[in-house]
C-alpha cells in the first residue's frame, strides 16, 4: 500500500475526460496546462526529413555510432588464405592472453581479457591434416586456457591444464575435422572468462579445397558492461555498428563466404539475417547439408558457413533478427558493387 | 574585574578562538599534500559507481530530452544513450564529461508513442548504464499564455477559492458560544498539525531522492528550523509584547502557515504535471477544494472574536491561498528538485509553529483549558477532517 501523501496520490486519479462533471471551462484550462496542444492533429511524424534523422536510416556511414577507422578490424574480418592439403605440415600459432581496456562503442571502455589484444581473438586457420601447434602465453592476471573445438587428445583440451599468469603451454594436435569451429578459454568461472573476451574463430579447411571466394569471418558477441548478467552491447567482431559505419565491400555475382560463429554470453541464441537476398548455410561447415535461407539461428558455441552470390548491387543490411540485439549494436551493411 | 582587563581579554578570546581553526587548516594541508596515501593504509578504494542522476525527461514531437546530473565526486562521461533498450543517436547540450553535480541535457531525435511507457538509459564511459522508466510518454507543456493562465486558474481553484469559502464560516462562528469556539480553535490546531506532518514527510521523501551531496535530512532540518523560528519572531512582533498572539494577528499567522504549505502544494502539482506524472482531472480539483475549505475555517476561528473588515478577510484568503498559484507557476516551468523539499520543510516548520501559537491561545481562552473535552474533540476532529477529505484527492 503506497503511503498517503497528496502529491503521490495525484498520479492515480481519473483523467478529466472521464469525469462526468460539467466543468467544461475549467477542463479547457486544465488541458491547456497539460500540454497546450491539440491532440487531434499531428500525433505521428509525417516529416520525412525528420524521420531520416532517427533509427537505422541515420545509422549508416558517419551517423553510425562505431569506434575506430575503416581498416581496424581487417585482421578479424578477412581470414588468412587457405593452404593446400599437405599431411604433417606444422601450423604454428602464438596466442597471448592479456588484460586490455578496449573501446567497444564510442566512449565506452570494457575491461576485457583478450587473446592477442582483440575481442574476438585472432582467426586460427589450418588445413585438415596439418599438425596444429599453438603456443599459449598467459600475460593476463588470471589463470586461462584455450579450449579448441575439434577432435584431439583430452590432455590438449584446455580444461585440465590451467595456465597461471606468467606461464605458458603449447597445445599440439592434428587439425580435424574440416569445418568451421571456435576456440575459447575454459578456466572457471567459465561465464566470466568467456564474456570477458577470450574466444575466437577456428577454421579447418577440407582436403578438397572449397571453391575460391571472398571470405569473411563474423563472430557474434555481446558485452555486459555493468555486470548485471545481461549484455549492454551486441556486436560482430567486437565493435557496435562497425560495419554500419564501414560497410563490407563485395562484388555483385562473386561468391562471398561468411564464417559465422556465435560466442554471445548470457543470451541463449543469436542470429544472422540478410536483407534483400538469400544464402546457403552449412551448419558447423561440415557435411553435405545446406539450407537455403535468409536467416540462421545459432546457440552459444554454434557456427556455420554461409555462401552468398548477391544478385543485385547496392546496400544490403545484415543484423541479428533479435531486434533488441540489432538496436544495441549488432547491425551492418554489405556494400555490393558492380 | 576591572574594565581594562575585560577589554584585553575580549580581544584575547577572539585570538584564542582562531587557534583550532588555524591548526585544522594545517592538518588539512598535510592530508591534502599526502594525496591518497592516508586512505591507502586501510586498503584500496572501490571504483566510483558511475551512475547518472536522470533528473527530468521531456517529450517534444519527434524528440526526447534527458536532463542528467553527475551525483558523484568523480567525473562522469556520457558515452551511449539508449531509449527502450536501443542505442540511439543523440546530441548533448552542455558538457559531455560532467564534473561533480554538473548537469547536461541530452537531445535524442526519437519517434516516441503517445501515452505508452518508455525507458531512457544513459551509459557512462565505464559501461555503467542508468535507466529511468517513464510511466507514460506525454508531450511536455511549453510555456504559453494559455498554460500560464491554466496553472493560475488551477492555483486559484485549489488555493484561494476554498480558503475564501471557509472564511464565510465567520458569521456563524461569531454566534457560537465559547466552548464551540474553543473547539473550532482546537480544530485549527489539528488541521495544521496534519499539514505539518504531511509536509515534513513529503520533505523527507523528496530529499531522500536527491544525491547525498545536497545535504539530505540536514537540508530539511534547516528549512524546518528557519521557518519555525522565523514564525516565532514574527509572532512576537505581532503580539507587541503581549503574552500571546490573538484575534486578527493569530488569524494572520494561521494564514501564513497555511499559505506556505499551499505554496509547496502548488509547486508539487505544477512539477508533477509538467513532467507528465500527473493527470489533473476535475475530480482531483474538486478533492483539493473540499480538502482546503477546512483551511478557511481554521483561519476564521481565531478571527471570530474581533471585527474584521472585508478587505482584511480577502487579504487573509490571499495570504493562505494565493501561494498555491505562485507554486503552480514555479513548479510548472522552473521547478528544481532541491527547492521543492526545502519548501515542504519550510511549510512543515511554519505549520507546526502556528500549532504552538494556537495551542497557547486555546490554553488561555478555552473554558477548561487544553484538557477540556471540547478542545480534545476539536483537535482530533481537525486531523480527522483533513484525513477524510484528503482521501478525495487519492
Amino acid at each position: 500500500m503506497p503511503k498517503f501523501t497528496r502529491r503521490r496520490l495525484l498520479a492515480s486519479t481519473a483523467p478529466l475526460a472521464a469525469a462526468p462533471l460539467g466543468l467544461a471551462a475549467m477542463g479547457r484550462a486544465t488541458n491547456a496546462g497539460a500540454g497546450g496542444h491539440d491532440h487531434s492533429a499531428h500525433r505521428s511524424l509525417a516529416n520525412h526529413e525528420h524521420a531520416l534523422k532517427m533509427g537505422h536510416a541515420a545509422m549508416i556511414g558517419d551517423g553510425a555510432p562505431a569506434v575506430g577507422g575503416p581498416n581496424d578490424l581487417d585482421a578479424l574480418l578477412y581470414p588468412p588464405p587457405a593452404l593446400p592439403h599437405e599431411p604433417g605440415r606444422v601450423s604454428a600459432h602464438t596466442l597471448v592472453a592479456t588484460d586490455e581496456e578496449i573501446e567497444i562503442a564510442p566512449g565506452v571502455f570494457f575491461p576485457a581479457w583478450t587473446y592477442n589484444r582483440t575481442v574476438p581473438g585472432p582467426i586460427v586457420r589450418a588445413t585438415e591434416g596439418d599438425l596444429l601447434r599453438v603456443r599459449f602465453i598467459n600475460s593476463g592476471s588470471h589463470p586461462h586456457t584455450i579450449h579448441f573445438h575439434g577432435i584431439h587428445p583430452t590432455n590438449m583440451d584446455g580444461v585440465f591444464e590451467p595456465v597461471v599468469p606468467g606461464a605458458e603451454f603449447t597445445y599440439e594436435f592434428p587439425a580435424q575435422p574440416a569445418g568451421f569451429h571456435v576456440y575459447h578459454c575454459h578456466a572457471t568461472p567459465l561465464k566470466k572468462h568467456i564474456h570477458k573476451g577470450l574466444y575466437g574463430a577456428f577454421i579447418i579447411d577440407p582436403k578438397e579445397p572449397r571453391e575460391p571466394a571472398r571470405e569473411l569471418v563474423l563472430v557474434m558477441n555481446g558485452f555486459d558492461t555493468d555486470g548485471d548478467g545481461e549484455n549492454n552491447f551486441y556486436t560482430v567482431n567486437g565493435r557496435t555498428f562497425y560495419y554500419a559505419r564501414y560497410p563490407i565491400k563485395v562484388r555483385k555475382g562473386e561468391l562471398v563466404r561468411v564464417y559465422l560463429a556465435n560466442l554471445t554470453e548470457f543470451d541463449l541464441i543469436n542470429s544472422f539475417h540478410l536483407h534483400s537476398d538469400f544464402f546457403r548455410y552449412q551448419p558447423t561447415g561440415t557435411g553435405d547439408h545446406w539450407e537455403y535461407t535468409d536467416t540462421v539461428m545459432q546457440c552459444q558455441g554454434q557456427r556455420g558457413v554461409l555462401e552468398i552470390r548477391f544478385a543485385n548491387q547496392g546496400t544490403f543490411m545484415f543484423h541479428a533478427h533479435q531486434s533488441e540485439f540489432t538496436e544495441l549494436g549488432w547491425m551492418g551493411f554489405f556494400q555490393v558493387e558492380p | 574585574m576591572e574594565a581594562g582587563s575585560a577589554t584585553t581579554s575580549g580581544v584575547a578570546w577572539r585570538l584564542w578562538a582562531l587557534v583550532p581553526i588555524v591548526l585544522l587548516a594545517l592538518a588539512v594541508a598535510v592530508v591534502v599534500s599526502q594525496g591518497d596515501r592516508v586512505v591507502d593504509l586501510v586498503g584500496g578504494t572501490p571504483p566510483p559507481a558511475d551512475e547518472f542522476d536522470i533528473r527530468r525527461v521531456e517529450f517534444r514531437r519527434g524528440e526526447v530530452e534527458i536532463r542528467v546530473r553527475n551525483p558523484q565526486r568523480d567525473d562522469l562521461t556520457i558515452a551511449t544513450v539508449t531509449v527502450d533498450d536501443a542505442i540511439v543517436p543523440y546530441t548533448v547540450d552542455g558538457p559531455t564529461t560532467l564534473g561533480r553535480l554538473r548537469s547536461s541535457t541530452i537531445v535524442v531525435p526519437y519517434d516516441w508513442v503517445d501515452d505508452e511507457p518508455i525507458s531512457v538509459g544513459v551509459t557512462s564511459s565505464t559501461g555503467i548504464q542508468t535507466t529511468k522508466e517513464i510511466q507514460a510518454a506525454v508531450l511536455t507543456p511549453q510555456p504559453s499564455v494559455r498554460g500560464f493562465l491554466g496553472y493560475g486558474l488551477i492555483g486559484l481553484l485549489v488555493g484561494v477559492l476554498p480558503v475564501a469559502l471557509g472564511l464565510l464560516w465567520l458569521p456563524a462562528l461569531r454566534r457560537a458560544d465559547k466552548r464551540w469556539l474553543a473547539s473550532f480553535m482546537a480544530l485549527t490546531a489539528g488541521l495544521l498539525t496534519f499539514l505539518g506532518v504531511e509536509a515534513l514527510s513529503e520533505a523527507l521523501d523528496l530529499q531522500a531522492a536527491l544525491p547525498s551531496a545536497f545535504g539530505g535530512a540536514g537540508l530539511v532540518l534547516l528549512g524546518l528550523a528557519a521557518s519555525a523560528l522565523g514564525m516565532t519572531f514574527l509572532s512576537s512582533r505581532l503580539s507587541r509584547g503581549q503574552v500571546g498572539v490573538t484575534g486578527l494577528a493569530l488569524a494572520l499567522l494561521v494564514a501564513i502557515g497555511i499559505g506556505v504549505h499551499n505554496f509547496g502544494e502548488g509547486l508539487a502539482i505544477g512539477t508533477s504535471f509538467s513532467v507528465g506524472e500527473l493527470q489533473l482531472g476535475a475530480f482531483l480539483v474538486i478533492g483539493f477544494m473540499v480538502h482546503n475549505v477546512t483551511e478557511g475555517l481554521g483561519i476564521a476561528a481565531p478571527a471570530s472574536g474581533v471585527r474584521v473588515p472585508v478587505d482584511r478577510l480577502a487579504g487573509l484568503a490571499l495570504v493562505a491561498g494565493g501561494p498555491a498559484v505562485l507554486g503552480a507557476w514555479l513548479g510548472g516551468y522552473a521547478s528544481s528538485d532541491v527547492v521543492t523539499p526545502l519548501f515542504f520543510a519550510i511549510a512543515a516548520g511554519a505549520a507546526l509553529q502556528v500549532v504552538f501559537e494556537v495551542g497557547r491561545y486555546v490554553a488561555r481562552t478555552a473554558p477548561g483549558g487544553l484538557r477540556s473535552g471540547w478542545v480534545i474533540g476539536g483537535y482530533l476532529a481537525g486531523i480527522a477532517a483533513m484525513w477524510a477529505t484528503g482521501l478525495l484527492v487519492g
